[in-house]
């Protein structure tokens, strides 16, 4: 896994070569194995790079046979071999034996068109020379990152944007719009991010940068075919694409680890790649002190049946306060969740092992119907088709069972989910979360006030909604609001990418396949969700009976948690420094995004130990981070210190 | 204690508890308390464990319905119902 960055000018004007070098210095925690760096009047292109395939050979920015097309990449697609067989067919000659070469080989033979022939997980920006153009792409699910800003009329793109800062050319400053969105749905949509005049380029979507304008397209939409019912090859479908799903992302030259949750997602792609692997697998898990949040048995019995070289990152609730700082750094973002916290502490723990690649089960909540968000879903609209029913609304009490049984029954656990909004609402099933999360904007100050009013985030992501929507079912919509709310801009950057590669490690999604996640989409959804919409993932469930442990196979989801408000206030410990100054009523009124008197409050209500539930938890971790996000990027940004290192062209 | 002394003391801890980034929140003593945000089922856990330590009330399960605790009013009438030194027992559910 690799960090690009570059710039193509309106004007030949120049590219300097410091400025490349920055650029690529602010992000080589993605690619500490090598750099380099290509410049011309028009266009720059810098490169870090994590070795996985042909170690040797692949440095970049790498070019076709004459030069004339240059790439920088990031990524990993899985099925280059085909397409290299291909290629050679029609005449393509190849120097090296990496995925990188067979890019430019395909851009040459397919131009844009290529996008649609790769399976993997990728970012890239290539330059065309002779037609001046430079074409950026990013993967189907949004995997890897890929940012740009224009400024003065001149194009900068980069896997991070402390990558665009760094030039020297982009200004960093807030989107108060963008840090609406993430109080509303964890994380910025894109192509929004939290900063101004800063883009994300979305899923399945490319643009090409021709005579100083960016035209964008999008060669990718996600689309729910439902069948009616289940065919009877499914499940055979099902076990082939998980095989050949693990066994592409297996393509390595370096040894590949598993993360292992203990749940049955992971248990599976570790066990896939447990039996494939020419390596010993080494399999990596977070254990919690608070048993409410551990997995750690199930993680051992997986473990102890794979007989996988088992690593284990223990997590207290010191240890995420202690890197929380850094998490926010690397996210570039401001965070409603610590989550992501263990995840960058497990990449450090896998790469000290010297492991740089990892199988992840990300992406099969969203596919098969995981998450109790879906259930709740079904639940809703059963109880709505009878209101007057006093029977039907019981069985909200069996949802979300790792909560305090007290809280979740009863009439105010009940009429949540019934007052939570119409089934006619596009964002029926989002809307319990979206407006719970959107309570953070009660500490909003008066000028953030003012920033955002006019604007609704929850009208924005409606009109957004593309025309299929409104013909899949309910519950297809919800896993489609899933995988664009969440799992692209949180899930896979803040919680995934970010938090590996802040450590050089990749992580690969066997369920977030092309074609694993095309079988999903067609399923019914009583293949996913049976008893009356509260068991989850029932086919995968049946398929990985041969795979799992049954206890596994069996056993309930258990959401990934980690310590929110007990991280940074607990009985005993001192508040860490940094949060005691970043909360404090000074700092909070110098910012001038919430209102001190409200964060004055919650932090009383932390110290006692009163403060408890999502609305508070949600709070403290959205306040904090925004405040350690605003003084690394905006209040006291510093440009990364400068590398100069051999291997440009 | 007295209805009006139990209404004082649980609109302060509500205010306190669930209101103090609303200060200017105009909160009835009859207002729905779900249907205007300003508790929802994880806040009336909190509100739970108040009603005994400050009252010695303890909610029976089945007592944690919107007609005793939807209002202020009617967590007040809840109150006197069943504090130890009032008409109750100090135990929910009768």
């Amino acid at each position: 896994m690799c960090g690009l960055a570059g710039v193509a000018r309106r004007e030949p004007s120049g590219v300097s070569i410091d400025m490349l070098d920055r650029m690529a210095a602010a992000q080589r925690h993605r690619g500490p194995d090598g750099s380099g760096r290509y410049a011309d009047a028009q266009v720059g292109l810098a490169h870090v790079r994590l070795s996985i395939i042909d170690v040797a050979g692949g440095a970049q920015p790498l070019g076709n046979e004459d030069g004339s097309v240059l790439i920088v990449y990031n990524g990993e697609v899985y099925n280059y071999l085909e397409l290299a067989s291909e290629l050679y067919a029609a005449g393509h000659r190849f120097r090296t034996r990496c995925d990188t070469e067979v890019l430019v080989h395909a851009y040459e033979e397919w131009g844009t068109r290529m996008l649609d022939r790769l399976n993997g997980q990728f970012a890239f920006a290539i330059y065309d020379r002779p037609r001046r153009t430079v074409f950026l792409a990013r993967d189907r699910f949004g995997v890897r990152p890929l940012y740009y800003s224009i400024s003065n009329g001149d194009l900068f793109f980069a896997s991070e944007v402390k990558a665009l800062f760094a030039s020297g050319e982009v200004d960093a400053a807030l989107d108060p719009v963008g840090l609406d969105q993430v109080f509303t749905f964890w994380a910025a949509r894109p192509p929004r991010t939290v900063f101004q005049n800063v883009r994300s380029l979305e899923p399945g979507a490319y643009a090409i940068w021709r005579n100083g304008e960016l035209h964008h397209g999008r060669y990718y939409s996600l689309d729910y075919p439902e069948a009616r019912e289940e065919h009877p090859t499914d499940l055979e479908s099902l076990d082939a694409l998980l095989q050949s799903s693990v066994s592409l992302r297996l393509r390595s030259d370096v040894p590949v680890g598993g993360y292992l949750s203990g749940g049955l997602d992971s248990s599976i792609t570790c066990a896939l790649a447990a039996r494939q692997s020419p390596f010993a697998l080494r399999t990596f898990s977070v254990t919690f002190d608070d048993p409410q949040l551990d997995e750690s048995a199930f993680q051992q019995l997986v473990a102890g049946q794979l007989q996988s070289k088992h690593h284990i990152q223990a997590i207290g609730a010191a240890d995420v306060a202690a890197v929380f700082p850094d998490v926010v750094r690397h996210a570039e973002t401001p965070l409603v969740r610590t989550a992501p916290a263990p995840m960058y502490l497990l990449a450090r723990l896998a790469r000290e092992h010297d492991i740089k690649v990892v199988l992840t089960g990300e992406g099969s909540d969203e596919l098969f119907l995981g998450y109790d968000l879906f259930k709740e879903t079904a639940l809703r609209l059963f109880c709505l088709r009878q209101p007057q029913s006093q029977l039907r609304p019981r069985l909200f009490d069996r949802l979300y069972p790792y909560l305090d049984a007290r809280g979740r029954r009863g009439d105010f656990w009940r009429r949540a989910f019934l007052d939570a909004g119409s089934p006619d609402d596009p964002l029926f099933s989002h809307l319990p979360r979206f407006l719970l999360t959107s309570r953070i904007k009660e500490f909003y100050s008066a000028d953030m006030r003012a920033a955002v009013a006019g604007t609704d985030a929850l009208e924005e992501l409606r009109a957004s909604l593309p025309p299929a929507f409104a013909a899949w079912s309910p519950l297809n919509r919800a896993a489609y609001l899933e995988m664009i709310t969440l799992l692209s801009p949180y899930l896979l950057s803040s919680q995934g990418d970010r938090m590996s590669l802040a450590h050089g490690v990749e992580a690969r999604y066997p369920f977030l396949d092309t074609r694993v996640f095309e079988l999903a989409a067609r399923l019914p959804a009583s293949s996913k969700l049976r008893g009356g919409g509260l068991r989850e993932k029932a086919i995968l469930r049946r398929w990985a009976s041969t795979v799992v442990p049954p206890a596994v196979q069996q056993r309930p989801k258990q959401p990934y948690r980690a310590p929110d408000i007990p991280a940074f206030f607990s009985s005993g410990a001192p508040v860490p420094e940094y949060v005691q100054d970043l909360l404090g009523e000074a700092n909070i009124a110098r910012t001038g995004l919430f209102e001190p008197a409200a964060v004055r409050g919650l932090v009383r209500r932390c110290k006692s130990g009163a403060a408890s539930g999502f609305r508070e938890s949600q709070a403290l971790v959205g306040i904090l981070s925004t405040e350690l996000w605003h003084r690394q990027f905006i209040s006291e940004a510093r440009l990364e210190p400068s590398i100069v290192e051999a291997g440009g062209r | 204690m007295n209805p009006t002394e139990i209404l004082a003391r649980t609109r302060a801890y509500v205010q306190e508890t669930f209101l103090y980034t609303r200060p200017d929140f105009a909160l009835g003593d009859d207002d729905r308390l779900l249907q205007r945000g300003v508790i929802d089922s994880m806040g009336v856990m909190e509100l739970l464990a108040f009603l005994r330590t400050e009252f010695g009330v303890v909610v029976a399960d089945e007592d944690i319905t919107e007609s005793n605790l939807g209002t202020l009013a009617d967590i007040a009438r809840y109150v006197m119902q069943h504090q130890p030194n009032g008409n109750g027992n100090g135990r929910g559910g009768s």
